[in-house]
């Protein structure tokens, strides 16, 4: 992807996708003049094949397949440092949201798995307990990722330290917690929600 | 008898202080009785959504928090929130609700309930030091932390972006300074008090934590300071937690202690070590509070 030629024509930028991400993120994408403020500020741009600036440069050219194809998207970390600092209001870290939100719905349109692997077990692990289950999130993860060793050596120091829950209960409201979850799904099918 | 609190909130530990940041809860709870400072759990609270929530659906995490405002809302006093990251997510809802007609519908209809905005959202530094002020605080200080020197670390979220939080100033905030020195430490300017330490990233790409949190260590080291001090579970898990696992990446040696603001405040009020929940660290700080006369 990275090396093939890119045409700039009629034919290859989706405008409606940009319309799309703007809708989202509440932010214009056409403010951007390229000052390169905030891949300066990135701490996470030496591990992206884009750079924040160059995310919004594709995708006021209508090239969002770019975006999404690579992992970019995936290693903003949301510190915020990229909208708080530019000079022309560009929420950038909102639009980061709303890229990986039309990524996620177009599934697996990324290569990066393992966070969005951590997200989808978060997500899970809130409509399920309602708090968030810990050490359930980090040894499904394990699993799920086929890396069962990872951090092993962390697990017994936790433990003896009391930073380990292994026993955790559920909320008493996990019927209203699980109603968000169906009202904005159904929202969604309707088409009244993105 | 005991004397009446000077001050009440509502509060809204998260979920690590329930697991994984035991000694925040514990050190919060403790240090806000010698305060005079009330604090009641909101019943019911579930998780904000964190990161993960906005990532990748912006409507579940508004909901989720606008949920929770809701249920803050049923209790007396402003919200104390001790976790940078729910702090952010609470208030940017606050913040985004307020100027998206669009969104405010949406969740509404999400939550099937009146939204409750206008509540004040509060970090517990903010409630150190602007609700009870500096002055009360020195007053509450009996140990002072005589010559600690203290890299107070920011992080991300608590001032980040710009509107939403208000904490503090954007780029060169001194909250936390102001609210150790009242407690009789030193601390140190140093580069990387705002720099991202990878947060989540713990979970699933443990590598770039490693990158990113052995440069604050790195910098807090060369500035001089004898440990940091953070306001944030996740800050705290990744240079507690990792920084034997980024000593033996990289080949140095930092052992520096980080204690949440509470702990280090709890401690300057006469707390023991036993209600600051010190023995939970990853990193020892007993031979450093020994050598300066702390314990």
């Amino acid at each position: 992807m990275k090396k093939k030629k890119m045409i700039i024509s009629q034919e290859t930028m989706d405008v409606d996708f940009v319309r799309k991400v703007e809708a989202l993120s509440g932010t214009s994408v056409r403010r951007c003049f390229q000052c390169g403020k905030c891949s300066a500020g990135c701490p996470m741009g030496t591990f992206m094949e884009h750079p924040p600036n160059r995310v919004v440069r594709l995708l006021q050219l209508g090239q969002w397949q770019r975006v999404l194809a690579g992992r970019s998207i995936w290693y903003c970390a949301s510190c915020e440092t990229c909208s708080t600092r530019c000079p022309n209001k560009v929420h950038l870290a909102s639009i980061m949201d709303a890229l990986r939100k039309l990524s996620w719905d177009a599934e697996g349109a990324s290569k990066e798995s393992y966070v969005q692997l951590a997200n989808k077990l978060f997500l899970q692990n809130i409509r399920t307990y309602g708090r968030q289950y810990e050490m359930r999130l980090a040894a499904v993860f394990n699993v799920k990722s086929g890396q069962f060793l990872k951090d092993l050596m962390l697990g017994p120091k936790l433990f003896a330290k009391g930073k380990l829950k292994v026993f955790h209960s559920k909320n008493k409201n996990m019927s209203e917690i699980e109603k968000i979850f169906t009202r904005i799904e159904e929202m969604r099918k309707k088409g009244e929600a993105l | 008898m005991s004397k009446p609190n000077i001050m009440e909130y509502s509060y809204y530990p998260g979920c690590s202080l329930h697991a994984s940041a035991g000694e925040y809860d514990l050190s919060t709870r403790e240090l806000f009785k010698v305060l005079g400072i009330g604090l009641t759990e909101v019943p019911d609270w579930f998780c904000c959504g964190a990161t993960p929530a906005h990532n990748v659906d912006e409507l579940l995490s508004l909901s989720l928090c606008a949920k929770n405002l809701e249920l803050a809302d049923k209790v007396e006093g402003d919200l104390a929130v001790a976790c940078a990251a729910c702090f952010s997510r609470l208030k940017t809802t606050q913040h985004v609700l307020a100027e998206s007609d669009v969104k405010r519908k949406q969740v509404e209809k999400a939550i099937d309930a009146p939204l409750k905005l206008e509540g004040k959202v509060k970090h517990l530094l903010e409630i150190l030091a602007t609700d009870l002020g500096l002055e009360r605080l020195a007053a509450a200080v009996n140990k002072p932390l005589s010559g600690l020197k203290v890299a107070c670390y920011y992080g991300c979220l608590l001032t980040r972006p710009t509107d939403v939080t208000n904490l503090d100033c954007v780029e060169a905030p001194t909250i936390m300074e102001r609210v150790i020195e009242a407690a009789g430490a030193t601390t140190v300017p140093w580069s990387h008090r705002m720099e991202c330490c990878g947060a989540n990233f713990t979970l699933s790409r443990p590598g770039v934590v490693i990158q990113l949190t052995n440069a604050i260590l790195d910098s807090a080291k060369a500035a001089g300071a004898d440990c940091i001090m953070v306001g944030c579970p996740l800050c705290h898990g990744n240079l507690d937690i990792r920084q034997k696992e980024i000593e033996g990446v990289y080949n140095v040696e930092y052992a520096l202690p980080v204690f949440y603001l509470t702990q280090l405040v709890g401690l300057a009020t006469g707390l023991g070590p036993d209600k600051l929940g010190l023995d939970a660290m990853i990193v020892n700080p007993t031979p450093l509070l020994k050598e300066k006369q702390l314990l």
